[in-house]
This record gives structure tokens, C-alpha cells and sequence, in this order.
């Protein structure tokens, strides 16, 4: 199974993945209105992508009362014809890994295994790889650290 | 495609219009500087006071700004330049820009004066005057940082201390480092009150056809990433362009008394003092560099200005010296000429402590560094030093022959234009004085590329020897027009074809990209008469301002003085040959002689709606 894993130290915070995410999904240019997002403060010196992991136990599955959300071969989907735009799986995701944005709902879908993300990222800060033990472990760890910043 | 509004801020009536560029205007002149400079021409009598209310102010951003195309992060800041009376434009990275049109907007032109310290907030379709006493007297950073804090994550363009208190080349500062440097429009904003515009927004830019950009931007990533130039910038950013000019011996140093410095300042050394290289908005090169010493940069005219021609060796040093201009809101190429140019002026006796009120010398950190802020301040011999090329009154006739500017604009880039001739025409034509940026045919350095490359860029008859005048009109004439293409793009210089290589953007691409965005089914020829289109009306409103062939000229020194070292060594410009060079250059033009766009030329351009 392929996933996203993302390395914030190569991160320039150019916002290219995002930008043809939302050219992707929604036909315009736009950062905000992307299932990617980069989390950046120059004046505070960092950069960082925020894509969905893709959970195992997914919380925006979980508590969907409308059932939108199903997992296929380790992705989880958004059914939009399900979907009443309640807007509680971008709440509860622990990742903030679901955007909304006039009044659409974004989830990361993995652009049915061809990630644009990744496509138009001229660094190699976002890629689609094969998992891995030792990429799962970098990804969990990373997944947890982020847990720990959000309980702050 | 013209989802994005024009506003136009009256601060003295407190009143905002809010307005569609019509999409003819577009066609003609695309966006960022282009349609700034046509609003400059016709909005702007004259003859006005730079800092009156009548001056005015235009943030504009490019017409492909924003977007998903590769280093589309740019705008300019247009007004009349009060370093220069002239055409004053600058053109900035960073965020500013795609923020303002997802906000909504793509140009912004200010007008009047606030009758208190103010900034504007834009978001999702709105414009508000606000108070901005709270932030009067802070720093570049300070500022941003406290109305990130106040309104959430806006980004901003500002003047600093320097634009309040109308140091005449004061800049527009955006993120760390990011200047709309030259022509002093920082001091604009502090003349008119203005502190800073804010913007954030949630807006998408609508493109004619998304698929059309995904697949044709890919096509250019991969073209540009090949490229080796693409590489070496993104790891060591401009300073590479430091070593290639010394070993030339085209490094300004001392005031260009000497033309050569230390190897303390190579990108190499430069490069350990970086923690991360960092990217403007959309862009793929990522040439920012974010400093160990809290700030950002050192470019190649920070290390060539505030090093060599300060007499400084010290790369941390010099990379403080960076860092305080960014923070005090100084433009670094006024700076680092300037205080060369006094320097030597109290090494000749020319001006002496009755004016400086202490000793002057070159090679002095501390002295370099007190002095920008005394500058800012306005603080003793700093309140001179502020009125930048004007003192020339002041410090008597004999000291303009010792100042390296062209029209009143002190040079941007740290290259000593004595051995490349058509540096030396591109800096004595450009539309705002001396500068590297309007029209640098930059392989012109690259002493081995064949004939036959520079031939196909440049057009026939270009000597490939840079130290002749040969046929150099034509590559002047090809960058200025190219380059003013792009700027009004929105696209970033650096991956603009022949200014860092002979590959990357050109007229045809330009041509894919406007047809992605807007739909437009532009000719090659259209892109290159927008060109020449934008340097016209440039010319038209210097012309209107008194300026003609006798200014367009060069520093005394590249003239009389031959270089002392390295290559360049015995290299100076000839008179003669620089005159004729010149009359090529205005036929090319369709100028006169005298170096005005002509009548018929003239009446065509103010007819544009």
C-alpha cells in the first residue's frame, strides 16, 4: 500500500502542492481550499505540510453519524452523496488533516493513487511510497508528535 | 480570470472605490508593472512633490500571480520616486501578492493622505482605512508580527522606520526580507501616513482552463528543474553571482576605487551561515536564504554593497549589516552606495566633520552599522545621508564625479559595469535609474557560451566579446522588453530566459501560460510589443519629467577611470563609442535622437483604455 510521507526539513513552504490540489479538485488556484495544507511562519522559522495519514481507526470515520466515510484498500473516502456538510470530521480530525472552506469539505482521497501534491513538490518534501516497517514507524511517530503539540 | 477587483484608497477623503480593470487594458499590458506604469502616466501630473498627497501610490500584482505557475509570487510597487523624481517601481516576492488575490484584489492605488498614522486591511472583497497609531515607530518585523497577532494570519507589506520618517530610499518590506527595495516607495507610504496593507483572504484565482495549467506547468517544472542554474541557486542563492563577478574584477569595491575583494565573501562561505533555503510563494527555485543570525538573505548586492564596497571582509558582518537594512526598512543598494560614496568623499577632504560630524573611514562594521541606523533616525549627518543623490548640492559639484548613479538612482547590483558594455548601456538606459533589473542581459558574463547561442537569444551581429559595443543595443533592447514582460506577469526574474540562463521562460512559454489563465491566444510577437509597449510609457512619463539623452549616461568614474585589477584591469568605457552605442539603442527604440518617444508614438499610448 502507498502512502504519503511528508519531510517538513525539506519543505520550502511554496504551497505548490496545495496550489494544484485545489486546481485539481476545484479548477482554481487556491492554498486554503486544498485536502494539503503547509502550516507556515517565516518569522518563526518553520514550515510544515499537514496531509491526511490516512488512520487506521480514523476519527472523521468513526463519528461521521451519516456514515459518508468508508475505508477502500487502506484509503478512506468521503462519500459525498452521504456527506450533509456537518462539518464534525474536520473538528474532531486530531491532524486537522480535513479542511473546510466554503462550505465544501476536502478530504485527501490520494487523487486515486497519483497524488498532485507530490506531482508539482520540487523538493521531495511530500512522496508516495511504497510502506514500509521503517516508514510506518517515521510516519506513526510523526503522527504522535503532532498529538502531543495539539494536547499543549 | 477577472474575478480580481481594482481598488482605488483616497486616504485623505477616506474614501475607496472599488472597480474591474477592463480586460482590454490587460491585453495590452498584462498586469503588475506594466499596467502600474500606465496608471502612473495617467494619473500623475508632472512635476508634483514626490511626498505630497498628490503623489501616486500602486500596489499591482501580475497577471499571473498566485497561481500554480512556478514563481508567480510577484507585484510592484509603483509611485513618482523621491530618490529620483522620476518613474519610481519596484517589484517584490514573498506572499503580499497571492494573498491580495485571494483577498480579492490584484491592484491597489492609493491616493492623498491619511491625516494620521493609518494601514489598510483587505479581506474577502473588502477594504478597510484603519487606525495604525498602535504600530507607528516599529520595526519591519515587529509590525508584521503584531498584526499577524491582531488580525490572524494576514501578510503584509510595510514601510519601516525608515519609510516614516521619509528616508528617500526607504523600502516596502513583505516577510522576513522581501523588499520592493529601489526608488524609495517605503517613504511614500510613511509621506501618505500609511504604515502597512494587510491582506488575507480565502478567494480562489479561476483559471480558463485547469487542466490546461496542471499539464503545462508540469512541462515547465520538469524544463526548469533540468537546468543546472536551477540547482545552484536553490543551494546557494545569488551570491553565487559574487565569485563570478570577482573573478572578473567587476566587484564594486571602496566606492569603485578598486574593483576586486575578498574571497571571504563566496557563496561557499556565505553558505555556512544558512539554516534553511526557503521559497516566495509558488515558487520551485527556493534561492531565500534563512540566515543563522535571525534574519534572512544575504543576496548577491548585500554582500557586494554592505561587503566589498563598505571595505568589509567579515561575512557575518556583512550579513548583520543585511539584517539591519531589512529591519530598518532600507533599501540595501542605496545604503551600501551611499555610505561608499561619503567614505571616500572624507578620504579626499571633499567633505570634512563640519558635515559628518565624525571621522569616516572604510572597513568600519561598527561605523557602517551606526550610520544605517542614524539614517533611519534621521539622527545627525543621518538626516543628510537620507536625502541620498541630492546631496550632491550639499557636498559641492566635485562629489558627483565620485557617485555611482545613474538619474539620481544610486546602482543596484554590486557590478562594476567598466568591462561588460552592455551592462553599462542597460544601467545608463533603464527606466529608473541605475539598475540591474529592468535590463541586465545577463549572459553577457558568461564569457564561453557559443556565438551562435548568444546570436539566437540576442539577434544577429552581437559581438560575443563582452568588452565590445558591437551589436550590444541588441541585447539591451531584448532584456529590457522581455523583462518588463515578465514583471508584469507576476513571474519572478530568476527563471525569466537569459537573465540566468539561456534556457527557461520564454516568449513561448509566456504564450502557454497567458493561455492556461486567461484564454487569451496570444502570439509571441504580441508578448514581446507589450515589451516594448511598457518601456515606452516608462519613457514617456520620464520624458515628461525632463529627462533625455544627456541622462542617460554613466558614474564620471566608469568613463575616466580604467579598472586596476584582474581581468577587467585597464577596462573603462569610451566615450565615443558609448554615445554611438546609445544613438543605435533609441533607432532600435524608434526614439529620436535626443532619446524621446516620438509624437505619433506618444498620442497612441495615452489613447490605451
Amino acid at each position: 500500500m502507498k502512502y504519503l510521507y511528508v519531510y517538513p526539513e525539506k519543505c520550502t513552504g511554496c504551497r505548490e502542492c496545495s496550489i494544484a490540489c485545489s486546481l485539481n479538485k476545484f479548477g482554481e488556484c487556491n492554498p486554503k481550499k486544498a485536502a494539503i495544507n503547509i502550516v507556515r511562519d517565516e518569522f518563526n522559522r518553520y514550515e510544515f505540510p499537514i496531509v491526511c495519514f490516512q488512520c487506521e481507526d480514523p476519527v472523521c470515520l468513526k463519528f461521521c453519524h451519516q456514515n459518508a466515510y468508508r475505508i477502500k484498500n487502506g484509503i478512506i473516502y468521503r462519500d459525498e452523496d452521504r456527506c450533509i456538510g456537518c462539518r464534525l470530521c474536520a473538528v474532531l480530525c486530531p491532524y486537522n488533516a480535513v479542511a473546510t472552506i466554503d462550505d465544501e469539505i476536502i478530504k485527501c482521497d490520494l487523487c486515486d493513487g497519483d497524488p498532485k501534491c507530490v506531482k508539482y513538490c520540487s523538493t521531495g518534501a511530500i512522496e508516495y511510497l511504497d510502506e514500509t516497517d521503517e516508514l510506518e514507524k517515521r510516519r506513526k511517530k510523526m503522527a504522535e508528535k503532532f498529538l502531543e503539540i495539539s494536547e499543549k | 480570470m477577472n474575478n480580481k477587483k481594482l481598488a482605488i484608497v483616497d486616504l485623505s477623503k477616506n474614501k475607496i472605490t472599488i472597480k474591474q480593470t477592463p480586460e482590454s487594458l490587460k491585453k495590452m499590458l498584462l498586469g503588475g508593472r506594466g499596467l502600474n506604469s500606465y496608471y502612473l502616466n495617467n494619473m500623475i501630473k508632472p512635476g508634483i512633490d514626490a511626498f505630497s498627497p498628490e503623489n501616486v501610490l500602486i500596489f499591482g500584482t501580475g497577471l499571473l500571480t498566485g497561481t500554480l505557475v512556478p514563481n508567480s509570487s510577484r507585484f510592484n510597487v509603483s509611485a513618482k520616486s523621491p530618490e529620483t523624481g522620476i518613474l519610481g517601481d519596484s517589484n517584490c516576492g514573498g506572499y503580499f501578492a497571492a494573498e491580495l488575490r485571494y483577498a480579492g484584489f490584484d491592484r491597489i492605488i492609493i491616493i492623498g493622505k491619511a491625516k494620521k498614522p493609518s494601514f489598510l486591511y483587505v479581506s474577502d472583497d473588502k477594504i478597510e482605512i484603519k487606525d495604525g497609531k498602535d504600530y507607528w515607530g516599529m520595526d519591519t518585523t515587529e509590525v508584521q508580527k503584531s498584526l499577524r497577532k491582531d488580525l490572524s494570519h494576514v501578510e503584509v507589506a510595510c514601510c519601516g522606520v525608515a519609510g516614516e520618517n521619509l528616508v528617500r530610499f526607504a523600502c516596502v518590506r513583505t516577510g522576513v526580507k522581501n523588499a520592493a527595495g529601489r526608488c524609495g516607495l517605503g517613504a511614500v507610504m510613511g509621506s501618505k501616513n500609511l504604515k502597512a496593507i494587510a491582506a488575507r483572504g480565502t478567494q480562489g484565482i479561476e483559471v480558463a482552463n485547469p487542466e490546461l495549467m496542471l499539464e503545462t506547468v508540469k512541462e515547465l517544472k520538469d524544463y526548469i528543474m533540468n537546468s543546472k542554474i536551477t540547482s545552484i541557486l536553490g543551494t546557494v542563492g545569488t551570491p553565487l553571482l559574487y565569485e563570478v563577478s570577482n573573478t572578473l574584477g567587476a566587484i564594486r569595491t571602496k566606492n569603485s576605487q578598486l574593483n576586486a575583494w575578498s574571497d571571504s565573501l563566496n557563496a561557499e562561505v556565505i553558505e555556512t551561515f544558512v539554516d534553511k533555503m526557503i521559497s516566495c510563494s509558488s515558487c520551485i527555485v527556493h534561492c531565500r536564504h534563512r540566515n543563522k543570525l535571525g534574519g534572512e538573505g544575504p543576496e548577491y548586492t548585500a554582500v557586494g554593497l554592505l561587503g566589498a564596497n563598505q571595505g568589509i571582509e567579515n561575512t557575518a558582518n556583512v550579513i548583520e549589516l543585511n539584517n539591519v537594512c531589512n529591519e530598518l526598512g532600507l533599501d540595501i543598494s542605496s545604503s551600501g552606495t551611499i555610505l561608499a560614496w561619503v567614505y571616500e568623499l572624507y578620504e579626499k577632504g571633499i567633505i570634512d566633520k563640519k558635515i559628518t560630524g565624525e571621522e569616516l573611514r572604510f572597513g568600519d562594521f561598527e561605523l557602517s552599522k551606526k550610520l544605517l541606523y542614524d539614517i533611519s533616525r534621521r539622527k545627525g549627518f543621518g538626516d543628510i545621508l537620507a536625502e541620498s543623490t541630492a546631496n550632491i548640492k550639499r557636498f559641492g559639484k566635485n562629489s558627483q564625479d565620485y557617485l555611482i548613479a545613474v538619474k539620481g538612482l544610486p546602482q543596484s547590483d554590486p557590478h562594476d559595469c567598466r568591462y561588460i558594455k552592455a551592462f553599462a548601456l542597460g544601467i545608463a538606459t533603464s527606466s529608473r535609474g541605475a539598475d540591474h533589473l529592468r535590463s541586465r542581459p545577463t549572459l553577457e558574463i558568461f564569457l564561453r557560451l557559443p556565438k551562435q547561442v548568444k546570436e539566437k537569444i540576442y539577434g544577429k551581429g552581437v559581438n560575443n566579446d563582452p568588452t565590445s559595443y558591437e551589436g550590444k543595443e541588441k541585447s539591451v533592447y531584448f532584456s529590457d522588453n522581455i523583462f518588463a514582460a515578465i514583471d508584469s506577469l507576476g513571474v519572478c526574474k530568476f527563471i525569466c530566459h537569459g537573465f540566468n540562463s539561456p534556457h527557461f521562460i520564454d516568449y513561448k512559454w509566456m504564450k502557454k501560460l497567458i493561455r492556461c489563465t486567461t484564454g487569451w491566444q496570444f502570439k509571441e510577437k504580441d508578448i514581446q510589443d507589450i515589451g516594448k509597449r511598457i518601456i515606452d510609457i516608462e519613457r514617456l512619463f520620464n520624458n515628461r519629467e525632463g529627462i533625455s539623452r544627456k541622462d542617460d549616461t554613466l558614474p564620471k568614474r566608469y568613463f575616466d577611470d580604467p579598472m586596476k585589477l584582474k581581468i577587467g584591469k585597464g577596462h573603462h568605457i569610451d566615450r565615443k563609442e558609448f554615445e554611438n552605442l546609445l544613438s543605435r539603442y533609441y533607432k532600435l527604440r524608434d526614439w529620436t535622437d535626443n532619446g524621446q518617444v516620438k509624437k505619433e508614438r506618444a498620442k497612441e499610448l495615452e489613447a490605451l483604455a
